[in-house]
């Protein structure tokens, strides 16, 4: 059995048994859930620690050079003179995906932990969160385009009802707002799949395939096809290339989110139950970022190269209006989703540049926030839980109530405005290098833009602690007065053994970065001497 | 038997040195740790903790100074982690400067720790206290030593960050916490400048190593800015960038030693406890940014150094005047800080490099004493307030006076220390101010007269110093108990206290003559620190200046300092108005904060509400618009199915359901109908015949 099957199905083989146990046994769905995802968490610990590195494993657009492969026809079907349609079961991680993937086991039993708070329909809220499990690991780890489509949309499903039947008040107006937002990208995402499929011929059986290793070849292009290079086919008469491009952009655009497609990602995340939230900052957005490595300029290079400068700049202004409008905020949970789209924001710069730099401080900076995210939104929750209550002006000298609580947001929100020693700061600011170096080695970007995108650093290091002097210092004044004093309880253990472990993540990556770089650096080789050879 | 040739002995024992180095440093972070889980009931220990651990620091870098002062230099690095092509390496560089400040940090914490622990001792956060005063040693330490730019960018926010803690260390005081948030933000404006000029460094020298970069024969010496390109051995950029990087490094420089415009931090950061304000505030963090002058010095050429003295100079004469109507003690102090700062600054630009780092040094004694001085009045005058339940401010010097007699020990101290700060003979201050103020006329000599005006400001600035100073400690030490006067009977019991109070003081005093540092008292180029961090070894100019500047700048000082007492103590003519512009422009601080807050902060904020508008209105409102025009839509379709597609489909149901109910009444079962029916068609049959 191929481990990264293993590691995809198992949280279906637990959602089976949650799904079919009787309801009265409910309290034991949440053991279950987190054990599938410890199983997970170790599957791709194992998977880390066998991870080989070297120039041969840089993998990208050398099938070969992925690692845990499987590969199985799924569907074929004998189309007559149209030719054999060919999708694979084809599964494999490089380094590009390798870091992600643990993250996203570590974030997953974070979030089921997180999970211990919800109290309704508990059969239908742990099957949902372990469909989307599978998900969410199914598309860092497929190499064939459909299988990968299928993975993307799957995540959808589970994650409107989360939202929608979980959520605050105004859930309903957020799951649509999402569900919408996300499909109005991968169904047009789901044409460009189909042309490029229709472009991309398999050389060893010369049938159409999916495989997108192979769709980065440009000899695999038929002549004359829709995507080849060098047909040049125009749809509404622009480049069909470029069109392919920006549509397969926008689909990964709307998840990171890019401004101006990022409106959901508050609303989404202030109505999102805890758990949700986590997996929505934690991992969902990472699928953008991942998607616009993997699939948009790894296809498209040619046009990546061309529109870097429009891409840097989209990130340079996600990373400063984030920070503005997270400035502005008066909710606590929308404070952060508004610091996401700004840290997102460097991951953009940071692929835009196509230097090693940028990319692995982009890669960096995924990582870094998947954690930090997860935790700032579960210390979100925490406070939330207690009253029900999150706007910023409701609190005051919550540090004399919630010394421990207090020392944790502290750790988060310093670590989130980048203070060297903490994993954020070495994601940026490798993000920014590769973005002003990148004038110097590939001409791509101006070097104004990593000089603005510092900016926000600063700006970060204004909401923050705004945040924290507002809601964290001074004499103690609450909005709900002694009933709130009552049911303002510091961390119970619960709560600190989520915490601890991901304190000491962001810390630990940040003191060794190498913990990271060293799996990621061959491919982000790979990948940038592709970009450079296109 | 193994033979070792000389250089594998010599690297045994420069690892050796290393391996000190990192136990130097370390060695509070280790405190920092031990304190950081020690349960809250262990009081004492804590403070006993970080003190034993200062100490063996203290020792061990003295054992480092002595091996590497004045002798080779120490590098050592390891492999940190690898990005692309890029490998960043961790490591210490031992030279000159990094051991001078190794010792120098050391050396003033030491008193520093001890005075804390008497000082602190009643305090709730007790280990928290020391907690953090142990995790700033080790960030600064750790600092001086870093041996690249990445890890000393690490450091320097650490050493930020920690200061952000202790500045805010009495975090349910709304004060403190405003300040250590205007402290950080500020610092960090100051860093993204230091991350601008490492990005650029990096991009244009592929490397973040201090010595290959700013060594003697490093990239940076090797290029040049020729017809508007900066050209260095692997690649060449805009000369706009260089420009960039060295106002990238200007701005951190004057965010940490601020500097105009960047100063206004640092008297709010006096918030803090008195004994964090004399180690981070006065004496070690604030000279950061001399420190990173120090090391990145090479990158500056002629025409931005002369805009760093012009930037000093004007801060040193604009942080004096300030001091002259200041009544919070600790904000004299604080000022006066920015003001000798800003001297090291102007040394800086002038050239005058080892006199700006000996100027550091000597301002790290006797700064600190005059702090720990203020911390015993300060905490004296809150006793008197505490026992007698008065309202008063215990930092206010007009509160003050006639101390000296109840205070004796400190009262000396002070003395010491305020005739150090002047630079009047005898004193460690005299050697390191006058060496700059000779060099700033030196400097000024063969450029054209506007230049002039740096010397002859920093002169001037030394006079408003020996007034500020005369009027602080005649204020608190001469004259009567002000307290005491206006509420005669109240009971006063205090006292210098322990010898953890008396011992720091008596260490730091003795720091603060000139022994210590030169064995003639009156000629600076004779100070042993002055010529092992001089960079090029120039013939001392027996010129005019190094008789008369002295003597001059001296003899009106001690005027000065005489007509401050006639006035304050013997209360002989006032020369200064209560009123007027200039006594406002100093009492409110040259108005800094009131414009910051309305051309910076204000228009910040605007533009943030302003950027949430937008996003509520302009782009939800697209987003929704077109969700409403999708609805409208929707129901338009709707519509369209209803009346016209089912209504054709009702209408043909309409039709030939009437056709049918017509059609039916024919099928009666009644035979005189069929009869009568068929009648009528044979009849329309007959009539259509004849008719057509």
């Amino acid at each position: 059995m191929n481990i990264l099957t293993l590691l995809i199905f198992t949280p279906i083989l637990f959602g089976v048994i949650v799904a079919v146990l009787p309801s009265a046994w409910r309290g034991s769905f949440k053991y279950i859930t987190l054990l599938a995802t410890l199983v997970q968490l170790g599957l791709s610990v194992w998977i880390y620690c066998n991870f080989k590195t070297g120039a041969g494993f840089g993998g990208v657009n050398h099938e070969s050079q992925f690692q845990f492969v499987q590969k199985l026809p799924w569907i074929d079907l004998d189309l007559g003179t149209m030719g054999k349609m060919q999708i694979d079961y084809f599964v494999g991680i490089d380094g590009l995906s390798i870091a992600l993937l643990v993250m996203t086991s570590l974030i997953l039993v974070i979030a089921a932990l997180a999970s211990w708070e919800i109290k309704s329909n508990l059969k239908g809220f742990f099957v949902l969160f372990l469909i989307l499990d599978m998900a969410v690991i199914g598309v860092f780890c497929s190499l064939d385009f459909f299988l990968f489509y299928i993975f993307y949309e799957l995540m959808l499903l589970p994650l409107y009802f989360l939202i929608g039947m979980w959520g605050g008040a105004r859930r309903e107006y957020a799951a649509i707002k999402f569900f919408l937002y996300t499909l109005f990208g991968s169904v047009f995402m789901l044409l460009v799949m189909v042309g490029l499929y229709l472009s991309v011929k398999d050389p060893a059986t010369g049938n159409h395939t999916f495989n997108m290793v192979q769709m980065m070849n440009p000899a695999n292009y038929e002549p004359g096809s829709v995507f080849s290079a060098l047909s040049h086919q125009t749809i509404f008469g622009f480049p069909a290339r470029a069109v392919g491009f920006v549509v397969l952009f926008i689909a990964f655009a709307i998840k990171v989110p890019v401004v101006p497609l990022h409106t959901w990602l508050p609303d989404a995340h202030v109505e999102a139950p805890t758990p949700v939230s986590i997996i929505l900052a934690g991992i969902l957005l990472k699928v953008g970022g991942y998607g616009i490595i993997r699939v948009c300029i790894s296809i498209f290079p040619d046009i990546a190269s061309a529109d870097a400068y429009w891409l840097g700049l989209l990130g340079v202004i996600s990373i400063l209006y984030g920070a503005m409008n997270a400035l502005a905020q008066k909710d606590l949970k929308r404070m952060i989703a508004y610091s996401s789209v700004s840290h997102m924001g460097f991951v953009l710069l940071g692929i835009a540049s196509q230097t090693a730099e940028g990319i692995s401080g982009a890669v960096m900076q995924m990582v870094s926030h998947g954690f930090l995210s997860t935790m700032l939104f579960f210390l979100a929750g925490v406070v939330y839980n207690r009253v029900h209550d999150r706007g910023i002006g409701h609190f005051r000298g919550l540090a004399s109530i919630m010394p421990q609580y207090a020392a944790f947001v502290m750790i988060a929100f310093f670590a989130s405005l980048g203070l060297p020693g903490f994993s954020a700061f070495i994601g940026e600011a490798f993000s920014l290098m590769g973005a002003f170096k990148s004038h110097s080695v590939n001409g791509l970007l101006p070097y104004w833009m990593a000089v603005c995108g510092s900016v926000g650093i600063l700006l970060g290091a204004a909401y923050f602690l705004w945040t924290l002097q507002r809601m964290f210092f001074g004499q103690v004044n609450l909005k709900g007065g002694s009933v709130w004093q009552t049911a303002l309880t510091d961390l119970n253990f619960h709560e600190k053994i989520t915490l601890v472990p991901l304190a000491l993540l962001v810390l630990v990556l940040g003191l060794m970065p190498s913990l990271v770089f060293d799996k990621v650096n061959d491919s982000v080789l790979a990948l940038v001497q592709f970009l450079q050879f296109k | 038997m193994k033979t070792i040739t000389l250089e594998e002995f010599l690297n045994d024992i420069d690892t050796l040195t290393i391996h000190f180095t990192l136990a130097a440093v370390l060695l509070p972070l280790l405190a920092f740790i031990i304190n950081f889980s020690l349960p809250g009931r262990l009081h004492k220990l804590a403070g006993w903790v970080s003190t034993i651990a200062i100490l063996l620091s203290c020792i061990i870098s003295a054992s480092v100074f002595s091996k590497v002062w004045n002798s080779h230099h120490v590098h050592q690095q390891m492999l940190w982690f690898t990005i692309g092509d890029t490998k960043v390496y961790a490591g210490v560089l031992l030279n000159n400067l990094s051991v001078l400040m190794l010792l120098l940090v050391n050396f003033i914490a030491l008193p520093v720790h001890i005075y804390s622990t008497a000082y602190m001792k009643d305090d709730e956060g007790y280990n928290r206290y020391f907690a953090y005063l142990s995790f700033f040693c080790f960030s600064m330490l750790a600092l001086v030593v870093a041996d690249n730019l990445v890890l000393f960018y690490t450091f320097w926010e650490l050493v930020g960050f920690s200061s952000y803690l202790l500045i805010g260390f009495w975090f349910t005081r709304d004060s403190a916490v405003q300040a250590n948030k205007k402290a950080f933000i500020m610092n960090r404006v100051g860093d993204i400048g230091l991350l601008t000029a490492i990005i650029i460094l990096f991009a244009q020298f592929h490397t973040f190593d201090i010595s290959q970069l700013f060594a003697d024969k490093g990239v940076i010496s090797q290029s040049v800015i020729q017809g508007g390109t900066w050209i260095a051995p692997l690649g060449n950029m805009p000369a706009v960038w260089q420009y960039i990087a060295c106002g990238g490094l200007f701005l951190a420089v004057a965010a940490k030693s601020a500097q105009f415009p960047l100063h206004t931090w640092l008297p709010d950061a006096m918030e803090g406890p008195t004994s964090i304000s004399a180690l981070i505030h006065a004496a070690t963090m604030v000279a950061a940014g001399v420190f990173l002058l120090g090391r990145v010095y090479p990158l500056f050429n002629g025409a931005e150094l002369t805009i760093l003295a012009l930037i000093g100079c004007f801060t040193a004469f604009m942080a004096a005047t300030i001091a002259l109507t200041q009544n919070d003690l600790k904000r004299i102090l604080a000022y006066s800080t920015i003001s000798q700062l800003g001297f090291m600054i102007m040394a800086m630009g002038i050239g005058a490099y080892a006199s700006s780092l000996f100027h550091l040094a000597t301002h790290a004694f006797f700064k600190c004493l005059l702090f720990l001085v203020a911390g015993i009045v300060i905490h004296q005058m809150a006793h008197i307030k505490k026992d007698n339940s008065l309202d008063i401010d215990p930092q206010n010097i007009l509160t003050m006076g006639g101390l000296r007699k109840k205070l004796p020990l400190t009262f000396i101290a002070a003395i010491i220390g305020g005739l150090a700060l002047v630079g009047l003979p005898l004193t460690s201050g005299y050697l390191s101010k006058d060496g700059i103020l000779i060099q700033a006329f030196e400097w000024s000599d063969g450029k054209s007269g506007f230049y002039k005006i740096i010397p002859i400001t920093a002169v001037l600035t030394t006079w408003l110093t020996a007034f500020y100073v005369a009027r602080l400690i005649l204020k608190v030490f001469f004259g009567e108990l002000k307290v005491l006067s206006d509420h005669p009977g109240i009971q006063i019991h205090i006292g210098d206290g322990g010898w953890r109070y008396k011992l720091p003081l008596i260490l730091l005093a003795v720091c603060c003559l000139f022994p210590l540092f030169s064995v003639s008292p009156l000629l600076y180029e004779q100070a042993w620190l002055f010529q092992g961090l001089t960079l090029t070894i120039r013939a001392v100019h027996a010129n005019i200046y190094h008789t008369l500047i002295p003597v001059s700048v001296n003899i009106l000082s001690v005027l000065v300092i005489y007509g401050a007492y006639m006035m304050y103590v013997k209360r002989k003519g006032n020369i200064f108005l209560q009123s007027g512009f200039l006594y406002r422009l100093s009492a409110g601080e040259w108005y800094f904060d009131r414009i910051y807050n309305s051309v910076i902060v204000k228009p910040i904020l605007f533009l943030s509400t302003a950027a949430f508008w937008i996003d509520r209105t302009i782009i939800d409102g697209f987003i929704n618009a077109l969700a409403d025009i999708g609805i409208k839509i929707a129901k338009l379709c709707a519509w369209i199915d209803h009346h016209i597609i089912d209504g054709f489909l009702n209408l043909l149901v309409v039709i030939v359901e009437a056709v049918g109910n017509f059609a039916r009444r024919f099928q009666g079962g009644k035979v005189q109908y069929y009869l009568f029916s068929m009648l009528v068609i044979v009849l329309l049959l007959f009539i259509l015949k004849t008719v057509f």
